[in-house]
């Protein structure tokens, strides 16, 4: 595969988190990060290398803590990789919980005017596409409410709405459609094919069906690192066999 | 730069090699400095919406559930004067005395020094916990983390402001003066406004890592208010001293507040010119720290 319209080139990509026993080994390290190494390294991604070309649509599973969500920190510019090279081209618009970020006494008018700045949108543009993402989050009046007050599946229906309105060139979906219902993932997986047709997406979902409908390529983290890159079908079926197989060992978990 | 604005945008890259973020650098060391001290501002210009959106916000939240709102903000002040008045109206003069006109003097004296005071310790105390605060959006979205510390000053300014204006107009009626110096104000404003702005990003980026930052400061900050002139002046003391005490940039600030508001007399030039290079010093000082922790913050938040 070339990567002369590549929008994100990865290689050998890793990222480890320091692990301290308690703070006092943390200020050692501080003091005397020199002479002696006070932490205990975990990667949790540790060796990846991939490209994803324009316009493609790329789904990632693995099992909880694989190091998913790191690497889309990564790409997001939140999480910065400790080794390899990362290469990310565009405006990106990480739809991973946004909806966590939203704060809870303010209203939802005030959030999608925070939320859209945060995300870099400017000040008349997010007020010209106001009702428009009041309209496709479908909450009606509870646009003037406190978010405390809305259900979870509200929170998300509006943080996918302010996202949407982002013009980005890479979507980021983490698991954020689960909480909908029926008719409000439909919307969104209608909105995310009409994305695909001039975006780039990038998708984490344990469900199979969406997975099929909306990817034209799977990558399968395992364990920090890429196990299978291929057609969904094939990724997903050797997933689906292999969690039946290995058994939900927490050991993974700890440090190496 | 209007026109600048209008062209479409660049796509933002990110390349980042074994940890090391790669940005084009143009020019020799003397352009590579000239871009670092323009850096806060252009970042600041970039981010503008967003410092809107999230002033506008902590300022409507600090009354919210309060039915007087915003009276609070002038009642507190008022109260404080008021208080000052009363214990000490009469009972003590000025060192210098041709200049205390009125009784009422000594109140305003001590005023603009807690003014000054109060400006410091809001952020002293919220600075070491300001990113924890914001730790879900810097967790999860692209938040230029940078920017806080210039909100919340900002937030805080507007007390300020308040203060200020309630101390203006207690002068007018209670002096029954007025001094032209009064005009000088943004000359004490700017600096003690960027002094504020690099502590709160040294303090942000230590308190991300330990809360120890937050108790050294709680600790520190009631001692540091009577190392500092609030109830009373430094003229009294050695030379030696007074030099010692202008080591504290509160020190100064205190000074100027209260020579172009109470006393009318201008500032001395060698205190101005000493507080406008601690608070640039500590402006670029507290930035470059920031930015050299920035990226561990989002790891350890």
């Amino acid at each position: 595969m070339s990567s002369e319209d590549a929008v994100i080139r990865a290689r050998n990509l890793g990222k480890a988190y320091q692990l301290y026993e308690n703070r006092s080994q943390w200020s050692k390290q501080v003091l005397l990060g020199a002479f002696h190494t006070y932490y205990r390294s975990f990667w949790a991604l540790k060796d990846v290398s991939f490209a994803v070309q324009r316009g493609e649509s790329v789904a990632l599973v693995g099992r909880n803590g694989c190091g998913k969500s790191t690497l889309l920190q990564m790409i997001c510019g939140i999480l910065r990789p400790t080794k390899g090279e990362l290469w990310v081209k565009g405006r990106v618009a990480p739809v991973l919980a946004l909806g966590s970020t939203f704060d809870l006494e303010a209203t939802g008018r005030e959030n999608v005017m925070i939320g859209g700045a945060v995300l870099g949108m400017k000040r008349p543009e997010v007020l010209q596409k106001f009702d428009s993402i009041v309209d496709f989050a479908g909450i009606g009046e509870f646009i003037e409410q406190p978010i405390k007050h809305y259900s979870t599946g509200m929170r998300s229906r509006l943080s996918f709405a302010l996202c949407a309105h982002l013009e980005a060139d890479i979507l980021i979906v983490d698991e954020a459609l689960a909480v909908g219902d029926q008719a409000f993932q439909r919307k969104c997986l209608d909105w995310i094919e009409g994305f695909r047709e001039h975006g780039t997406l990038l998708f984490v979902s344990h469900s199979k069906a969406e997975v099929m409908r909306l990817c034209r390529r799977a990558i399968w983290i395992d364990d920090g690192r890429i196990r299978e890159d291929g057609r969904p079908v094939d990724v997903v079926r050797a997933y689906a066999r292999a969690m039946e197989v290995e058994p939900d060992d927490m050991k993974r978990f700890s440090a190496a | 730069m209007t026109s600048l604005s209008e062209a479409p945008e660049e796509a933002p890259v990110l390349h980042v090699i074994d940890g090391e973020l790669l940005v084009t650098e143009r020019g020799g060391r003397g352009a590579r400095l000239l871009a670092f001290l323009a850096e806060p501002g252009r970042a600041a210009w970039r981010h503008r919406d967003l410092i809107a959106a999230i002033l506008r916000r902590e300022l409507s939240e600090r009354f919210k559930g309060s039915v007087a709102g915003w009276v609070w903000a002038v009642v507190a002040p008022l109260i404080a004067l008021a208080t000052y008045t009363l214990a000490f109206a009469g009972v003590v003069s000025l060192p210098n005395q041709a200049a205390a006109a009125s009784q009422f003097d000594y109140a305003l004296f001590i005023f603009g020094g807690l003014i000054a005071y109060s400006f410091f310790s809001e952020m002293a105390f919220r600075g070491p916990s300001l990113l924890h605060e914001y730790a879900h959006f810097i967790k999860q979205t692209m938040f230029p983390a940078e920017m806080l510390p210039i909100i919340s000053t900002l937030r805080a300014t507007a007390y300020v402001l308040i203060g200020l204006a309630v101390m203006i107009v207690a002068q007018i009626v209670l002096a029954g003066t007025l001094h032209w110096t009064i005009l000088l104000l943004p000359l004490w404003l700017l600096p003690f406004l960027a002094f504020l702005i690099g502590m709160t990003w040294f303090l942000a980026a230590l308190g991300a890592f330990t809360r120890d930052a937050s108790y050294l400061m709680m600790t520190l900050a009631p001692i540091l208010m009577f190392a500092t002139p609030v109830f009373w002046t430094i003229d009294g003391f050695s030379p030696t001293v007074r030099l010692l005490m202008y080591l504290n940039i509160l020190t100064g600030f205190i000074e100027i507040i209260r020579d172009i508001s109470v006393l009318g007399s201008l500032p001395r030039l060698a205190v101005v010119l000493w507080t406008l290079f601690l608070s640039v010093a500590t402006f670029y000082l507290g930035f470059w720290f920031f930015r050299r922790q920035r990226d561990r913050i989002a790891d350890v938040i």
